[in-house]
């Protein structure tokens, strides 16, 4: 359930993730997806590795096929994430972006 | 350890429309009431395994709730670990045997998954893992592709191997009168299949399934066949990307290494096995990470059969899996014991294992976070 609290705690997090390069470490395409993303699929979600080993899931967009590869480079974007169903509060969060 | 079990029962497992929860769990309390020749007043605790009675039945107080239905008043606690709830529930309720409070305990897995939409099953069962998970729009399936493009990778694991796992586990099922899938397939048709989240098709993955499954724990002084020898538990990170290494699941190898431990046992000791798969890149993790075959070779060896009824050893899942006797993931762990102490039993019928003497449960919850490990021993 969306909570427009839990929202505002959590977007204070997503500053310090902007603009992070990094290499794709696995990815799938989803077909069948979960409740509030049903307009999005088929749609890439990622693992991607940055600096200091930290490690991000999240979906990778504005791509084309040959990005589809482990080690592809990406930077971390702001992107809206799911539906924002009934409350009307748009959910921003990061999204992985090809480089190069 | 030393618990013993004097019965266990699944219902069928499938799409279920007609019947609900209450009535699924009432059935399978009888059958092994019945089977242990006890009476009712005689159980002295009851444990619930259930993931979702909240998240889409808008149930919860499980406990209570199956203890009315079964007109008992004695303790009845609902054990919540994703997919491993059903594993946890038998573990804690083993550990309540052993305490020496309770000489009968009642261990019972349901779940009711067919009654909603995919799409809500899928955000519901994403309950079990990270925030970022869910932000990405991930699913379970997708967590295995993530992990199974990672196994192709490093490995060279072929799609055509992890298709073999879901036509062994359907051949399995085609033998299990209780399985949601009792149709063999074939290699084409698992390659064939619609594409869920890619490189896993929609026959690499197990399905949306009601069922339940009940055992009867007691002290093994009783006159139990089977005793369950070793129950152990780990955990590992919520989420995936937090981890460092994605082919193999560290929760698994922890549980697993005490168990061989408490059961004073090796591996290669195992006659018949029951793993967590989930999808099948999941049964290629687990036959390395349970010792069965070294890192990278488990996809060669099932695909040469190795684990197959009637031709190899460890037979593994012989009830048809996850992916084919059906995931309701409540239910799948204490399905899983039932299943084994069938074997061990000698009371397997067409799937029956010749000679089985020990015997292996692996049931995982989320993408790994929780592990359920049990060695069962016929006495």
């Amino acid at each position: 359930m969306l909570s427009p609290v839990k929202i505002w705690r959590n977007q204070k997090k997503i500053k310090s993730l902007l603009f992070l390069k990094g290499k794709i470490v696995s990815y799938t395409q989803i077909y069948v997806p979960p409740a509030g993303f049903e307009a999005q699929a088929p749609y890439i979600v990622a693992i991607a590795e940055f600096n200091k080993g930290l490690r991000i899931i999240a979906q990778l967009v504005d791509y084309l096929d040959v990005n589809l590869k482990i080690g592809q480079k990406v930077i971390t974007v702001l992107r809206r994430t799911k539906d924002p169903g009934l409350e009307g509060i748009i959910p921003y969060g990061i999204k992985f972006k090809p480089l190069d | 350890m030393k618990v013993g079990i004097l019965a266990g029962a699944t219902s069928n497992f499938g799409e279920l429309w007609h019947i609900s929860p209450r009535q699924m769990v009432r059935e399978v309390t009888d059958e092994v009431l019945k089977e242990a020749r006890l009476p009712k007043s005689k159980i002295d605790a009851v444990f619930v395994g259930n993931m979702l009675s909240s998240s889409l039945g808008n149930q919860d107080h499980l406990g209570a709730f199956f203890a009315e239905e079964l007109g008992l008043s004695v303790p009845s606690t609902k054990v919540e670990a994703a997919c491993a709830s059903g594993g946890l529930s038998v573990h804690l309720a083993a550990l309540s045997i052993l305490s020496g409070q309770y000489r009968h305990v009642l261990v019972i897995g349901v779940e009711k998954m067919t009654d909603y939409k995919p799409e809500l099953v899928n955000r519901a069962l994403m309950g079990a893992g990270s925030d970022g998970e869910r932000e990405a729009g991930a699913t379970f399936s997708a967590l295995y592709a993530l992990i199974a493009r990672v196994h192709m990778a490093k490995y060279g694991t072929k799609e055509i191997e992890l298709a073999q796992v879901a036509v062994k586990n359907h051949y399995h099922a085609s033998l299990n009168s209780h399985a949601q899938f009792k149709k063999q397939i074939t290699l084409k048709q698992v390659l064939k299949s619609p594409p869920v989240s890619s490189p896993l098709k929609i026959l690499d993955c197990s399905p949306i399934t009601d069922g339940a499954a009940a055992l009867i724990l007691s002290p093994s002084d009783n006159k139990s066949q089977v005793s369950i020898i070793a129950s152990q538990v780990a955990t590992d990170t919520l989420g995936l990307s937090q981890r460092e290494d994605l082919t193999s699941l560290k929760a698994s190898i922890i549980a697993a290494t005490n168990a061989y431990r408490q059961a004073g046992i090796t591996p290669l000791d195992i006659d018949v096995a029951e793993v967590h798969d989930c999808f099948t890149i999941a049964e290629i993790i687990a036959m390395e990470d349970l010792g069965f075959f070294p890192k990278g070779e488990a996809a060669k060896n099932i695909f040469a059969k190795k684990t197959w009824i009637g031709i190899g050893h460890p037979v593994v899942n012989t009830s048809g899996g996850l992916k084919a006797a059906g995931h309701p993931v409540g239910a799948t762990g204490v399905k899983q014991i039932v299943e084994i102490f069938h074997q061990l039993n000698g009371t397997s019928g067409n799937k029956q294992v010749e000679n089985a003497r020990l015997g292996l449960t692996h049931n995982v919850g989320g993408s790994g976070a929780t592990c359920v490990i049990h060695i069962l021993k016929k006495n």
